[in-house]
């Protein structure tokens, strides 16, 4: 395994030098850097001319200044980057550390939710080919394929963003909409949770009576400008979802899964007290370690209870841990909320990736990123999803015509075993790969992206960096996508070879 | 599994299974059908690609007739250079709805898609717009095609080190995004010539890799096929084993993933001048109209509307033009043999990894 | 036709799977598919019954039926019972229940039947803690037992394995354990040994059958090999175009066929045609030196073969030498893996020989430039195995004919379709399917189409690897016979590659038995197969069944032997 692992990494670092070479060599040659002052007037022309030559080492000969750029690129490693400058003269290295960051935060979150949201969808559509939702999902998908990036942009900035805006200073939902809303939710999730006629007629009249109900009784409450939720809701959410849980894993009557899970609930509440006053005013590290309690508690309780049945009540009590432990944040983000709306009056931004001199605590700040980087995200990932959707229901349809399925169906296994034991982790091979190359895509996407939404991001740094063929920063934006890029590959292989035996063994 | 059929006409009174089969053929009298034929049939009883292929038509004959191309003049009266007065703030003066729901009646009117801030009259432009992207698409598909083609199915037969470099060039995407190496190659085509046709050029270049990995796999697998063995016993020649055998039963992957590629090529373009490396000033093209426009989105949104309209409608199009083909290609009823099914820029597929 | 399948016309006799005129039919784009047709049947427990057809029969549907896992557009109609059961109609909860426990199933291909992702534990124990019959530990410990039952050793460290490291023989030897796991009251063995070699295909009968006494479960036998049917079944049902036609006892139905279909499917079927005697020790046979004046065709000497795996070579054929003279066929016999097929290919120039010679009418292949290999080549015809991939399927029937006069521009277009039109003639088929795609026609028919496109340019050498393997049993008469007539005809040389001894033994004058590339034993036909020296050569014989069911228990009795003594 780890061979396999260093044999890919060095057959990467080797495709990420000559591509580096490649796009130096090409972006140099793209144009004139001196364009503009050789068409300008001013006094101190040739001064300036002098200038950008010495910042950009325009006198050397292009190997020359691959040769600098390589070497003080690969400083990198010892952890001394002189990425070389601009064409002001500014160090790059010290323009990156933002742009990063803001750019690969975009990028891994739209990757991840497009990735869980795509293969659930892709699996759901396989498992109902050539239903309804089937056939909307398969449209919807190629609509988004085929929607330039930056004209869905704008139009997302001007509907969603700006209209909630706009909505949120005055939250009112009339009484005819929230009645066509409650019958659009309704036929949504006939379609999602299907069944019988029967099934799928009473889902749907109990949604459009009961989401109307909710709508107005949350406009009375003034829940969107001042949102709570409160222990008793928590622990009610908490319980149901263990008891769902441990239906559908095992049934209710296993009291080896059904025992943890409801102690796993009590813990819930009883760490909500606890903290409660901690994550007033948390720090990332508070809420890790949080998540890891939540983990790792209920798996805990679970492996000593669970008895023959370990495994289904470690994930059912996992599943309630964590559930628990975000509705705890959310209350914590409900709290916050209104404090937030004082000093960020319109809160889905449309412009940049953090809002500057944001006054507030921790939760605001969380807050804000969050709703700066809502936009973008749902953008991006809606059009990643639409790949991840597609390809994985093909894969999805491709293994279920596979012997072994008949094996597994000829053995009395239940078709949610069949599907999700012995259909899911074969679909899982191929897509593996696909992500990798998604990524890379996703990437390309953030360049479009931030400039729609004025994000001084990586891709920002590599649209105007080209614009004016300078080659620091868009070497600057290739080393951190590229390696972003190789490491996301190498995680696509390992879960490929955990996935398949076949390689690993 | 029984495929047999079960006419009324059925042979009766045999005892052989081969019997039966000589009896069965013998009574055909259908034409013989080509395996094209059969893919065409396929195809013209798929709905949405029907559809998709009378929008493509009419949207293709309305952009070149309307304004004229080339030496040939258009129906349309108006051009899309000469700037003029702007009537009642450039709004368009088509209108669909009929007076007995409210509105002003079917009108088309002088400027349907109203006018831009200088007077152009704005169909003309987006006609304009819409001939440069289709002609990109038409030459980025055709360049793409006729590359990857070449190249997959020389790296899938003779493996080795052309083989070894078309991986290795495939992974060079995964470091550098396609949206970013078009954008380098784009601003160099910028910076040389300007003209579309070299832009187009660049991107075909660019946009190969996809189909070259998936007609290398399907040559890959196709050649282990005893058809192609027989061939070569019999002593053919390399070039006609691989462009009378081979490629030709790599058709079905090839057309589909050209029209994926003309739509991800009309995609890219539309990218590109959004951003300022694609298509530039006084040429014209789909994304630039919308870049030049976006901040005119809230005063005057036909100015933005159109333009995406169209590239949706023609990319959606596109896309299922290429689905309705695969699934000509692809029956399902063919049964166990496992096929590729490959989406826009032709991502990899399992039996490719390495 | 005969419905008077429980023979035993007492209704409340405990049947383990039962069929009560069954009725099959597919809801298909066109004509609605009648796959079964009133089909009545029974198997009692401890008793093997054999379902016999062709491709086409039903025979596979009946038993899919059985299962409940017929596909959605089938319409089931009539009673197929697992105990007292009926399972046409039931609840697919129900149905699940009693998949396991009550019936299990056996399939075909041993490569494509277990899970590649998961462990070969994983895949035995989830049967058995779903059914409630063991969990965890137990399961796991029940799970090592029935390895060791079925044969696979040092089960212990080995269940935890993932399929890929298993052998085919292996893997159908895992596919029995899951079958077993809960004790069902009827297995059903959908063509359990097709997919194997001959000497595996022993075993795993031998295993059936071991497992079926021990056990005392039904075992409702699908397949196409009378040998199998003979040396297993209690009794036989015989199916054709979805009636069955005949059914009875094992002695009965292959000894004395009534209906005429039965008749001929065992007339079809290609016997030794001297029993072979396999426990007494032969003389050594005479060199194979035929009379002076043969006109060599092909000829090997200490050819070795070898195969490059990612820089790994993989040494296939190694020091084997023959000689084939006009008019003669040799037969190349082996299991897979051997080297058999190899062989053909190297002469035929797919494959380079790593060293000795090998020369068709004097020329040594290896030494010849292209343009005087593309000259040999024109006298070497070749017939592949699948029928289904050896012709292009872009090309109407009349430019596959022809194809090798195109490619060595022989003829004008009209003297092509003449000559297409004389070998579609020769191969007995209409002239009016130049014009048809291959995919218009059966598996035999294409088969038959491949011999007049490698008849094309008259060979003086046809190379047919493994030419019927992939055809019924009666389509393979057809086949051969045609091709013995034609050798006649054309008096060509014939290099035979298969792995059927009886096939070889109507076709061939001299025989090579190939074993992991080596050439074991080699002679004229009638020595190496009805004398045998070598140890292999004897265990090839004796695995393979015939389908009389007396001569067939001595055989399986001196295959004991044979397995004992090694």
């Amino acid at each position: 395994m780890w061979k396999f692992i260093a044999k890919r990494l060095g057959s990467a670092l080797a495709v990420l030098f000559a591509a580096s070479l490649l796009l130096y060599v090409l972006v140099i040659n793209s144009g004139d850097p001196l364009k503009d002052l050789r068409e300008s007037n001013a006094d101190n022309r040739e001064y300036l001319m002098a200038q950008r030559v010495e910042y950009m080492n325009l006198d050397a000969p292009w190997y020359g200044r691959y040769w600098d750029w390589l070497t003080g690129a690969s400083k990198c490693l010892i952890g001394q980057c002189d990425l070389g400058r601009n064409i002001n003269g500014v160090e790059v290295s010290g323009l990156l550390a933002n742009a990063a960051s803001s750019t690969l935060r975009l990028v891994v979150l739209a990757t991840v939710i497009a990735a869980v949201l795509g293969i659930a969808i892709g699996v759901l559509t396989a498992i109902r080919q050539y239903s309804g939702l089937d056939y909307i999902v398969t449209f919807l998908t190629f609509l988004f394929f085929s929607l330039p990036v930056f004209w869905a942009a704008v139009l997302l900035k001007e509907y969603l963003a700006i209209s909630y805006n706009d909505w949120l200073a005055d939250p009112q939902i009339s009484v005819g909409t929230s009645i066509a809303i409650g019958i659009v939710v309704g036929l949504v999730l006939q379609m999602f949770l299907g069944g019988s006629l029967k099934r799928r007629g009473i889902t749907f009249f109990a949604s459009a009576v009961f989401v109307p109900l909710v709508l107005q009784y949350s406009l009375w409450l003034n829940f969107y400008r001042y949102p709570q939720m409160g222990p008793a809701i928590i622990i009610v959410l908490t319980a149901l979802l263990a008891l769902s849980a441990t239906a559908m894993s095992v049934g209710l009557k296993e009291k080896r899964v059904l025992y943890p899970a409801l102690i796993t609930v009590v813990l819930v509440l009883a760490m909500y007290y606890a903290t409660f006053y901690m994550l007033l005013e948390p720090n990332g590290w508070i809420l890790f370690f949080g998540l890891v309690l939540a983990v790792v508690i209920p798996a805990a309780i679970g492996r000593f209870m669970g008895g023959r049945l370990r495994k289904a009540a470690m994930s059912v009590s996992i599943i309630t841990g964590v559930a628990g432990a975000a509705l705890t944040i959310i209350d914590h983000l409900f709290r916050a909320w209104p404090r937030f709306l004082d000093v960020k009056g319109r809160p889905i931004a449309t412009i940049g990736s953090s809002t500057a001199n944001l006054e507030g605590g921790f939760w605001d700040h969380f807050l804000d990123n969050g709703t700066q980087l809502l936009m973008p995200t749902i953008l991006l990932a809606v059009i990643s999803l639409a790949s991840y959707s597609r390809y994985t229901r093909s894969s999805m349809l491709e293994v279920q015509r596979q012997d072994y399925i008949r094996t597994a169906r000829s053995k009395g296994l239940s078709e949610r075993t069949v599907i999700f034991r012995h259909a899911f982790r074969n679909a899982m091979i191929p897509i593996a790969t696909i992500a990798a190359f998604d990524f890379a895509g996703l990437i390309g996407g953030a360049v479009i992206t931030e400039r729609v939404f004025g994000w001084k991001g990586m891709g920002e740094m590599f649209a105007t960096g080209l614009d004016h063929v300078d080659p620091a920063p868009v070497m600057a934006f290739f080393l951190v996508t590229g390696t972003a890029a190789i490491l996301f590959n190498l995680l696509a292989d390992i879960v490929y070879a955990l996935l398949d035996p076949r390689i690993r063994v | 599994m029984s495929t047999t059929n079960n006419n009324l006409n059925e042979p009766q009174n045999l005892s052989s299974v081969a019997e039966v089969e000589d009896a069965k053929l013998a009574q055909i009298h259908e034409k013989p059908k080509s395996q094209g034929r059969i893919v065409f049939d396929r195809f013209v009883s798929h709905k949405p690609a029907m559809i998709s292929t009378i929008v493509l038509i009419v949207i293709t004959v309305f952009a070149f007739s309307s304004i004229g191309w080339g030496p040939f003049p258009g129906w349309w009266g108006q051009n899309y250079y000469h700037a003029g007065a702007v009537v009642d703030g450039g709004k368009p003066t088509l209108s669909l709805v009929p007076t007995w729901l409210g509105g002003e009646g079917f009108r088309i009117g002088e400027h349907p898609f109203g006018q831009d801030s200088v007077g152009k009259d704005y169909f003309a432009l987006v006609m304009n717009g819409t001939q440069k992207s289709i002609i990109i698409g038409v030459v980025v598909g055709l360049v793409a095609t006729v590359l990857g083609t070449v190249i997959g199915a020389v790296s899938g037969y003779f493996r080795g080190w052309v083989d070894e470099i078309l991986m290795r060039i495939t992974d060079l995407f995964i470091v550098i995004p396609l949206l970013v190496l078009a954008a380098v190659l784009g601003k160099m085509a910028g910076a040389s010539t300007g003209s579309i046709i070299t832009l187009a050029l660049v991107l075909g270049l660019v946009t190969w890799t996809g189909l070259a990995r998936l007609v290398r796999g399907e040559i890959l697998s196709l050649r282990e096929r005893e058809y192609v063995a027989a061939a070569q016993a019999m002593g053919s020649k390399t070039s006609r084993v691989i462009f009378k055998h081979l490629i030709p039963n790599t058709m079905g992957v090839i057309i589909v993933n050209a029209t994926f590629a003309i739509a991800g090529a009309i995609l890219l373009e539309s990218s590109l001048s959004y951003l300022g490396f694609g298509v530039k000033a006084p040429e014209s093209s789909l994304g630039l109209l919308i870049s030049q426009y976006q901040n005119a989105f809230t005063t005057r949104p036909w100015l933005f509307w159109w333009p995406g309209m169209i590239i949706v409608a023609i990319a959606l199009s596109v896309n299922f033009l290429g689905d309705g083909l695969r699934d000509a290609f692809d029956p399902r009823q063919v049964g166990k043999k496992r096929r590729r099914r490959a989406g826009m820029f032709a991502l990899p597929t399992r039996k490719e990894k390495p | 036709m005969s419905h008077a399948a429980p023979m035993n016309e007492q209704g409340s006799e405990d049947f383990a799977l039962s069929f009560n005129d069954l009725n099959v039919v597919f809801a298909t784009g066109g004509a609605d598919v009648h796959a079964v047709k009133g089909l009545s049947l029974a198997v009692r427990p401890g008793q093997v019954v054999a379902l016999v057809g062709e491709s086409g029969s039903g025979k596979s549907v009946t038993s899919t039926a059985a299962m409940g896992l017929l596909p959605e557009n089938a319409n089931v109609s009539g009673a197929a019972k697992v105990g007292n059961v009926n399972v046409v109609g039931l609840d697919e909860g129900k149905l699940r229940k009693m998949r396991a426990t009550d019936i299990a199933m056996v399939f075909q291909e041993p490569m494509t039947a277990l899970n590649p992702v998961l462990t070969i534990e994983r895949q035995l124990t989830e049967a058995l803690e779903l059914h409630d019959i063991a969990y965890g530990k137990e399961a796991t410990d029940r799970a090592i037992e029935l390895l060791e039952m079925v044969g696979i050793p040092d089960p212990a460290k080995r269940i935890k394995q993932y399929p890929h490291q298993f052998s085919g023989g292996q893997r159908q030897r895992i596919v029995i354990a899951m079958a077993i796991s809960c004790d069902p009251k009827v297995i059903i063995a959908d063509e359990p040994t097709t997919a194997l070699d001959v000497t595996v295909q022993a075993e795993i009968l031998d295993l059936l059958r071991e497992l079926k006494d021990r056990l005392n479960t039904g075992i409702l036998l699908i397949t196409h090999n009378m040998g199998v049917v003979a040396d297993m079944a209690d009794e036989v049902a015989v199916m054709f175009q979805g009636n069955l036609v005949e059914t009875g006892t094992v002695d009965q139905v292959l000894l004395r066929p009534e209906h005429p279909y039965t008749q001929r499917l065992l007339a079809a079927v290609p016997r030794l045609s001297a029993p072979a005697v396999v426990t007494t020790q032969a003389d050594a046979h005479s060199s194979e030196t035929a009379p002076p004046g043969r006109e060599l065709v092909l000829e090997a000497k200490d050819l070795v073969l070898e195969y490059d795996m990612r820089g790994k070579i993989f040494r296939a054929v190694e020091n084997v030498s023959f000689d084939v003279a006009k008019g003669e066929v040799l037969g190349i016999v082996g299991e897979s893996g051997s080297g058999k097929s190899t062989i053909a290919k190297a002469v035929l120039g797919l494959l380079p020989v790593a060293s000795g010679t090998l020369s068709v009418r004097g020329h040594n292949l290896p030494k010849l430039s292209p343009k005087e290999a593309r000259k040999v080549r024109k006298d070497i015809g070749v017939i592949f195995q699948d029928p289904a991939a050896s012709l292009n399927p872009r090309f109407p029937i009349g430019e596959c004919i022809t194809e090798p006069m195109v490619v060595h521009k022989i003829g004008s277009k009209a003297e092509r379709t003449k000559r297409a039109e004389e070998l579609l003639d020769a191969v007995k088929m209409p002239r009016n399917v130049i014009n048809r795609y291959p995919h218009e026609l059966s598996g035999g028919q294409r088969q038959r189409i491949c011999i007049a496109r490698a008849l094309t340019l008259n060979p003086e050498l046809l190379i047919a690897d493994e030419p019927t393997s992939a055809l019924d049993v009666s389509v393979q008469a057809v086949v051969l016979e045609m091709l013995q007539e034609l050798q006649r005809d054309f008096n060509f040389a014939c290099l035979f590659v298969s792995h059927d001894l009886a096939v070889v033994d109507m076709l061939a004058d001299a025989v090579v038995v190939m074993q992991s590339g080596k050439a074991v034993e080699q002679g004229m036909a009638d020595t190496v197969l009805h004398a045998p020296t070598h140890e292999y050569t004897k265990r090839l014989l004796a695995a393979a069944p015939v389908p009389d069911p007396h001569e067939q228990a001595v055989r399986r009795e001196a295959w004991r032997l044979l397995n004992n003594t090694k």
